[in-house]
């Protein structure tokens, strides 16, 4: 019982240590497929325990986007920063190091 | 009913309608250009006040600079409740100002995206209260917030040929920056829009100022080809059309 407990919680840091990384597209944008695919290949790379990827479809959801103030697509937000237009893999890598490096120093201040 | 009469939006700003032939054409694309302080934003607010209060025209007032609860509190100062027309879904006012807390920070852009985003926010509003109504104030912010002014350019006809085509009436903001002549930062503003008002506050003696309008073209419109008195009342915009302005 004691051990379910425990493997409970680890379970639950895993999820919180997660990077989430936000992409937004839409129906109509001629950029987002490509955009879409350089984002899943360069995530591949670190691991699906390591990031969280939402995919914000503003034609659907626009509320979403409202709501963070991206109306230029295809965007990808990871942590408070932003990338509109394809991205390149280098940017990407260096937002989610960037993230994962913020994360860390926030759980070593609590 | 012929289909060559152009219909005609009632302004809602008094004095106006008279130098246009009774208003904007209905579904046309409308620029509203001046330099800082002119009340362009003032006249563009009003529009979709009056359109909601007084003709029974729900309208969008997307704000990509002021804040809404900085807007909603200087006109109130007109009289002008929009929190309550908010409130009963008359208007509404889309937050894309960069003052929102949630916005991310942009650390990149790359020459390969579209507006289409903008699009879906305004076309969401526009159904969910039938509006026949946009501002959008002001473009001039897009100019700094992206680097790609061709990409810019394309989209802003794009954008306003898709809520046009949803039967609104659009009306657009650009600042004119200090030292120009020109129309606004993108040099295609006049290009976009099929009726263009200038907005003026011109300087006339050491120690005052006069405000004035003058529409710059109107297509399908008999208009006034003089520049007219115009004032900041406790109302909100008034025009003069009998009085001929002597500041410009």
């Amino acid at each position: 019982m004691a051990d379910k407990k425990k493997r409970k919680a680890s379970t639950k840091k895993k999820k919180s240590d997660k990077i989430e990384v936000v992409f937004f597209k839409s129906d109509t944008c001629a950029f987002c497929p490509r955009a879409e695919e350089v984002i899943r290949e360069t995530l591949e790379n670190f691991g699906s325990e390591v990031f969280e990827l939402k995919v914000v479809n503003v034609s659907e959801n626009p509320d979403a986007a409202e709501e963070f103030g991206i109306f230029a697509l295809p965007t990808v937000m990871i942590g408070g920063i932003s990338v509109t237009g394809i991205p390149e893999p280098d940017l990407l890598m260096k937002m989610v190091l960037g993230a994962k490096v913020m994360t860390k120093k926030k759980d070593g201040s609590k | 009913m012929n289909d060559l009469i152009i219909e005609r939006v009632k302004t809602g700003i008094p004095g106006l309608d008279e130098l246009i032939e009774g208003g904007f054409p209905r579904g046309d694309t409308i620029l509203i250009a001046g330099k800082a302080g002119t009340g362009k934003s003032i006249l563009a607010t009003q529009f979709i006040y009056k359109g909601a209060t007084e003709y029974n025209e729900p309208g969008v007032l997307v704000t990509l600079e002021e804040p809404p609860h900085l807007i909603k509190r200087n006109m109130l100062r007109f009289g002008m409740d929009l929190e309550k027309l908010e409130k009963e879904k008359k208007i509404a006012i889309v937050d894309l100002s960069p003052s929102k807390e949630v916005t991310p920070v942009t650390i990149g852009e790359y020459p390969s995206f579209d507006l289409s985003g903008l699009e879906a926010i305004i076309l969401n509003h526009v159904k969910k209260i039938k509006a026949t109504r946009v501002v959008l104030d002001t473009l001039s912010i897009m100019a700094y917030k992206f680097k790609s002014r061709d990409i810019l350019r394309e989209e802003f006809f794009k954008l306003a040929a898709t809520i046009t085509r949803a039967g609104c009436t659009l009306l657009l903001t650009s600042e004119i920056p200090a030292q120009e002549q020109g129309l606004g930062v993108f040099d295609i503003e006049a290009f976009l829009a099929s009726g263009v008002i200038v907005l003026y506050n011109e300087k006339i003696s050491d120690t005052s100022r006069s405000r004035s309008i003058e529409v710059l073209k109107l297509r399908g419109s008999k208009h006034s080809s003089r520049i007219h008195s115009m004032r900041i009342t406790d109302e909100g915009i008034r025009v003069w059309p009998g009085e001929i302005s002597p500041g410009v």
